[in-house]
């Protein structure tokens, strides 16, 4: 193969590569889901990887929805994600925007909304200590 | 009398043996592909945006560069384009378009073209790009939360960073053969040990890279690897282990034979893969990244020159 057949393949192969490149990216744009598979909690003690899929499904644990998604009680089709009530922030005792959507201000005024870090201890490790599985201690979830 | 038998060299012109740069690259894209198939195979679609991306940036970073400069255009020689494969197989496959664009650029540019092009780099060039954008934004190659979206058959934690956070104990869940076979989150071209194995197999055979530096490098992290868990087993895992997850067959056969940036004399390629082995370990085991490869690696590259003056081939010498 001479030079100049070399430079002409090249030039096809950036060429088509990147129009390859562009539609790939455009037909797999960042979606959100429903139900997610796993979920990174970012924290400053390391972040945690939570396998949702695994927690949730027959297969794997079992979970019950409402075991973790409490709110609102006996309604499976309006699940709300954790930290849209639960917030990182502690020293903020104001309850979070995405309280109104539902409730008027007065109903939930003086409500206390506990924050995301003291709700996922608490849940998370209540109920690896009662199923007798799962880890207890920070070094076994936390990633540094 | 003794009859001598002497070698005759004739004058110019010559016949051409046929082997070319371009060939050598095509090879060397031929063998990345078994580990690249496997990338496609697990990530879908995304991942042969990324491989793509990668390829194509890579050679217009070195187009534009000629045309600037107006030296000779050299594209079709295929070396832009092994840089945009290598860079791209350790890639996650959710790697945004800037990241590759800058990577590339950084590999292409900076890595390469600045030191006078092919031949002249002091660093493996995909190496440097990677290793840059791994220090600039390293939440993009944080494997847990770039596959988060990815549904597979099997365990999607990132191998070395349950090793690193969670100890040995936690990675049983994570068979050998599984990991042979690309059943691990990872880089798009790094997860296929046996893939990459082929690959790298057929460039020894080829002639392209050399087995003093592969089998070394291999040696460096199974001896290492060995003693860390020989003396303290509960905290450190074993060499196989560390052999077929994160980057580290890729460095083995695809990063540290490099031409330009590796030892041309057999006992400094010996020394120079032992060394990318040990360091490789030694930062997995006692540093703060998960995977050392990078660095071993770039380290290596950087005393290159002064491990080649070790035993230097005698000159003439036939």
């Amino acid at each position: 193969m001479n030079h100049k057949k070399e430079l002409r393949i090249a030039y096809w192969l950036m060429i088509i590569l990147f129009v390859v490149g562009v539609i790939t990216y455009a037909a797999c744009s960042k979606k959100s889901y429903e139900n997610p598979l796993r979920i990174m909690y970012k924290t400053s003690a390391g972040n945690v990887l939570f396998d949702h899929k695994t927690h949730a499904s027959e297969i794997g644990y079992g979970v019950v929805c409402s075991d973790c998604h409490h709110h609102p009680e006996d309604d499976d089709s309006g699940l709300t994600a954790c930290n849209s009530c639960h917030t990182k922030d502690d020293k903020n005792t104001n309850l979070p925007e995405s309280c109104l959507d539902c409730h008027d201000a007065g109903d939930i005024e003086g409500t206390e909304m506990k924050n995301s870090i003291d709700v996922f201890h608490d849940q998370c490790i209540a109920c690896h200590k009662e199923s007798g599985r799962g880890p207890v201690d920070c070094s076994q979830c936390h990633v540094m | 009398m003794i009859k001598q038998k002497k070698l005759i060299v004739s004058h110019a012109p010559f016949i051409h043996n046929g082997s070319k740069i371009s060939i050598k690259n095509y090879n060397i894209m031929l063998a990345a592909l078994p580990a690249l198939l496997a990338g496609f195979y697990y990530y879908g679609i995304r991942a042969v945006g990324v491989v793509g991306l990668s390829i194509s940036f890579s050679i217009f970073w070195e187009l534009a560069f000629s045309v600037i400069t107006k030296s000779e255009k050299r594209i079709g020689d295929g070396s832009s384009a092994v840089i945009g494969i290598i860079f791209a197989m350790m890639l996650p496959a959710t790697a945004p378009w800037w990241l590759i664009l800058v990577g590339t650029f950084v590999a292409v540019i900076i890595g390469r073209e600045i030191f006078g092009g092919i031949g002249g780099n002091p660093f493996n060039p995909s190496i440097l790009g990677i290793a840059i954008i791994m220090l600039s934004w390293k939440e993009y190659f944080d494997f847990n939360q770039a596959l988060i979206n990815f549904d597979m058959d099997f365990n999607m934690f990132y191998p070395l960073a349950a090793l690193k956070s969670f100890g040995a104990s936690s990675i049983s869940s994570f068979s050998i053969f599984d990991l042979m076979l690309g059943k691990q989150a990872g880089a798009i071209g790094a997860v296929f040990g046996i893939g990459i194995i082929i690959g790298g197999l057929y460039l020894i055979a080829k002639g392209i890279i050399r087995w003093e530096i592969c089998f070394s490098f291999i040696a460096g992290i199974l001896l290492t690897a060995m003693t860390f868990a020989m003396f303290a087993p509960a905290s450190y895992t074993g060499p196989f282990f560390h052999l077929f997850t994160g980057y580290t067959l890729l460095g083995v056969f695809f990063l540290a034979p490099e031409d330009s940036s590796s030892p041309v004399n057999r006992m400094p390629m010996i020394i120079y893969g032992l060394g990318c082995g040990i360091l490789t370990i030694l930062i997995r085991n006692i540093g703060v990244y998960a995977d050392g490869i990078i660095y071993a690696i770039l380290i290596m590259n950087l005393i290159n020159p002064l491990i080649d003056k070790i035993k230097p081939k005698a000159f003439g010498k036939v």
